[in-house]
């Protein structure tokens, strides 16, 4: 067996991130501090070690920047303040453009000039879409789905969800190529992939190894990082099922009742947005948590992105009910505006790809783990038998 | 009240084994010492201890002989329980402004027969050497080889029953004295200000001084020193001799969280040697050393941390993250162990007893005292350490021991040997008015 080193590999991940790397010497104090890191996984250290080594290729096959949720005890502890924390988060980024093929996911995490500049270039696309497609002003009252017929927003719906879907699909086929298929320790059976799923949709519904990462509160309404990481969460499924599953029925022009589920979900949703935008960004610009006193520019964009298309959302609703109909168009495009870069470039190729990508790992971690134990049984069966 | 003056050529700040081996190396040659010491006996740190690394020698056995040295010592003028208030440039000396505090005890009359302490009814705790494991009465000898041996009354517990004043055979007890002042006109000063370790509490992860069976190093000197609070080693919760005792090493130096970023040096060996020695005191107990990097580094160090490895001593590579305890105040660790082979494995361990190897830190403040320059580890930072390590950018002004750095005893005693010649070579030469100071012009300009 053979690894390659790469001497440039630190340089390269500096990158993406504050990286102290080198400070490191390798005391594995964060890998015993850490709540999550266990007998069978350790981490963080092991994966500071391979940056030091140039091991890039190792690092691409490994799963465990991905199993850290930064509570950040290993930056806050680490006796050469080498950052620990903050180096997985940067692995994370770069695991990030490796998974994903195109290449656009790299060129947005390490260039300004490229993540600012899609998204403009997104923006004015939407603009100009609007310009072509969109319905007359009606100004006597709000009419918003004759300047935004519902069927063709919807259509473009459909066009954005199959183009983020493709693309963060086909990365996340790459990552279990990186990481299960190229893995030559352990087979993971298919019978393993169905026993095993179960860890994919109780992840991604409950992001539970957070609960783990707070160790000091106990409940989930203590455990604020967690709490609020779910409310986020559930409020931006909510409308991202609503706005592209079920636009026709969530964008109408007449004002259901305040009981009615479209006005209360919306609602919800919007609260829960709005309150998880601004804690990320409050927290981020006063450094209050461990895991918030770096920010990547990835960083910004994603609360930012977030607070202007819940605030847009918030401000079209608000003109609709006050019946402004000039207002209520221009902000209702202001809003796509906002929000199909957001989709379009955040989920498949930027920070919003740990929606899929943290749910997998700890999926693939589990099916690996299954697999191995398997093979041990296997193995040590025949003696067993004796 | 009359100030007392006192003439001589040389200083010494601190009478812990560097400053009574200065004050001995000038006081052999004639100069006239006065050592000013803040505690109530001399013998600093080295007094506290078991045994010196790496010859096992009884560390009393060294230390008390020069403890008595130094307070007979024709040319040396001892000052204990005495604090510098101030020094004043005086030309090419300094005039050095002193306060003696009251012992309630006249020095010259207590002989040290300890009738008070017998008679005394209070006890408290005794912190300043056995960290709160014994007590002692209100009225006492320090230590039983105490220099000098005379009685000191902790005022601020003492009731006034004036049963000591009725005891005492020579009417020493004084509850009237008040502060003295003393004023030193000396032609130089050697700064012996030593070292404090890194509080026990002061990393979270280790309990926080919680854990009451988290101990600092200097504590277990005297669970094992035939003078300590025991006689023998037990453990602070419940007494119980410890069968599994872990060392965690590091847990006060190398590490940026507690602002000390250098290596304290004399960690290792003491945890190897504390390792040997409860070997010996407690032969079934399984010991275990947690460290980074074990650094033994002087003559006979590297055989003596391969003797304890021989002896069944264990070492574990990691560095230990956490402290916590089970229900019956067992201290646990968690460390991520790092084999040969770079296998690695996070793990808890449970022990009776955990030894906390804490580091070095500067003792006093010398930088707001003396005006001499500290670096960033707040230890005296002299201008050309490779030749004059004793020298500080101050003329006239010098540096031994543990003041300049973390250093173990061997290198203390070294070390106060050139700080006692270049002090020398100082007060021989022209800025130290030295009788030779027109033989030798040129020597000046090391010392400017």
């Amino acid at each position: 067996m053979t690894a390659r080193v790469d001497p440039q590999f630190i340089t390269e991940l500096k990158k993406y991130g504050e990286v102290t790397i080198e400070s490191c010497f390798n005391c594995g104090n964060c890998t015993a501090i850490c709540p999550l890191s266990t007998e069978e996984t350790p981490f963080p250290r092991t994966n500071l070690r391979l940056v030091q080594l140039g091991l890039c290729d190792k690092l691409r096959e490994s799963l465990d920047p991905w199993l850290c949720y930064y509570c950040g005890d290993c930056s806050a502890t680490c006796p050469r303040q080498a950052e620990p924390g903050e180096a997985q988060m940067t692995m994370r980024r770069w695991l990030t453009g490796q998974y994903d093929w195109t290449g656009l996911a790299r060129l947005f995490y390490t260039s300004a000039f490229w993540e600012v500049g899609s998204i403009l270039l997104v923006g004015a696309f939407i603009v100009w879409m609007f310009f072509l497609f969109a319905g007359p002003m009606v100004t006597d009252h709000v009419a918003l789905n004759t300047f935004a017929p519902v069927e063709r927003i919807h259509y473009g719906d459909w066009v954005l969800a199959a183009f983020l879907s493709f693309f963060l699909l086909s990365n996340v086929v790459r990552m279990w190529w990186f990481t299960v298929a190229k893995d030559s320790k352990v087979k993971v059976p298919f019978s393993v992939y169905v026993t095993e799923a179960w860890n994919l949709i109780v992840h991604f519904v409950t992001q539970k190894q957070f609960e783990k990462c707070d160790e000091e509160q106990k409940g989930f309404w203590q455990k604020k990082r967690w709490r609020n990481h779910w409310f986020l969460v559930s409020g931006y499924v909510l409308m991202f099922v609503m706005v592209v599953g079920f636009l026709p029925w969530f964008q109408t022009d007449n004002i259901y009742p305040i009981y009615h589920p479209q006005r209360w979900l919306g609602y919800y949703a919007t609260i829960v947005l709005l309150y998880g935008g601004f804690d990320i960004l409050w927290s981020r610009i006063k450094k209050e948590h461990q895991s918030h006193r770096f920010s990547h520019l990835s960083d910004w964009i994603f609360p930012i992105l977030l607070l202007l298309t819940t605030i847009s959302g918030i401000l079209v609703h608000t003109f609709r009910y006050l019946d402004l109909p000039l207002p209520t168009y221009y902000m209702y495009a202001a809003h796509m505006v906002v929000l199909t870069p957001m989709l379009v470039l955040e989920v498949p190729f930027g920070k919003w790809s740990h929606l899929a990508y943290r749910p997998l790992a700890m999926y693939f971690h589990a099916a690996k783990a299954k697999a191995a134990q398997l093979q041990e049984s296997l193995t040590t069966a025949p003696a067993a038998a004796d | 009240m009359p100030t007392e003056h006192i003439k001589v050529d040389a200083l010494v700040v601190g009478g812990g084994i560097a400053g009574m081996q200065t004050a001995l190396d000038l006081g052999d040659q004639g100069y006239q010492v006065a050592l000013v010491e803040r505690q109530s006996s001399i013998g600093g740190k080295m007094i506290d201890l078991s045994k010196v690394f790496p010859t096992l020698d009884c560390c009393s056995c060294i230390t008390t002989p020069k403890m008595s040295a130094t307070a007979h010592h024709d040319n040396i003028n001892l000052l204990t329980y005495s604090e510098i208030e101030s020094i004043n440039r005086n030309g090419n000396g300094f005039t050095v402004q002193v306060t003696k505090k009251p012992r309630y005890v006249r020095e010259d009359d207590c002989t040290g027969c300890r009738s008070c302490e017998l008679v005394c009814p209070l006890e408290v705790s005794e912190d300043e050497h056995e960290f709160g494991r014994t007590s002692h009465r209100i009225v006492y000898v320090p230590f039983s080889t105490a220099v000098p041996q005379k009685a000191v009354v902790d005022i601020d517990n003492c009731i006034f029953c004036g049963k000591c004043i009725q005891a005492c055979p020579s009417d020493a007890i004084d509850f009237t004295q008040q502060p003295e002042p003393v004023e030193i006109e000396t032609r130089s000063i050697v700064l012996a200000t030593g070292f404090e370790t890194t509080p026990i509490d002061a990393k979270k992860e280790y309990g926080a001084g919680k854990l009451r069976n988290v101990i600092s190093g200097m504590m277990m000197e005297r669970l094992l020193a035939p003078t300590g609070p025991y006689g023998r080693v037990l453990r602070p919760s419940d007494g119980k001799m410890p069968a599994s005792i872990a060392y965690v090493q590091c847990a006060g130096s190398r590490d940026q969280t507690l602002g000390v970023t250098y290596c304290s040096r004399v960690c290792c060996m003491y945890a190897i040697k504390q390792a040997m020695l409860l070997s010996g005191a407690l032969p079934l107990a399984e010991i275990t050393i947690y460290y980074m990097d074990i650094r033994t580094f002087g003559k006979g160090y590297e055989q003596f941390y391969q003797n304890a490895k021989a002896m069944g001593v264990e070492f574990l590579k990691g560095k230990v993250a956490r402290i916590t305890e089970d229900a019956d105040q067992n201290p646990i660790v968690r460390v991520e162990l790092i084999d040969e082979f770079g296998k690695t494995r996070v793990t808890e361990r449970q022990h009776d007893l955990v030894v906390l190897s804490v580091g070095l830190l500067p003792g006093g403040n010398p930088q707001a005292k003396f005006g001499v320059p500290v670096g960033e580890d707040g230890f005296i930072q002299v201008p050309d350490y490779n030749v004059f390590p004793a020298v500080t950018s101050q003329p006239g002004i010098f540096v031994t021991g543990t003041a300049l750095g973390p250093m173990d005893i061997v290198d203390s005693i070294m070390m106060a040997g050139a700080a006692a010649s270049a002090t020398a070579s100082y007060l021989e030469s022209s800025n130290g008015s030295g009788k030779e100071a027109q033989s030798q012009p040129e020597r000046s300009v090391e010392y400017a």
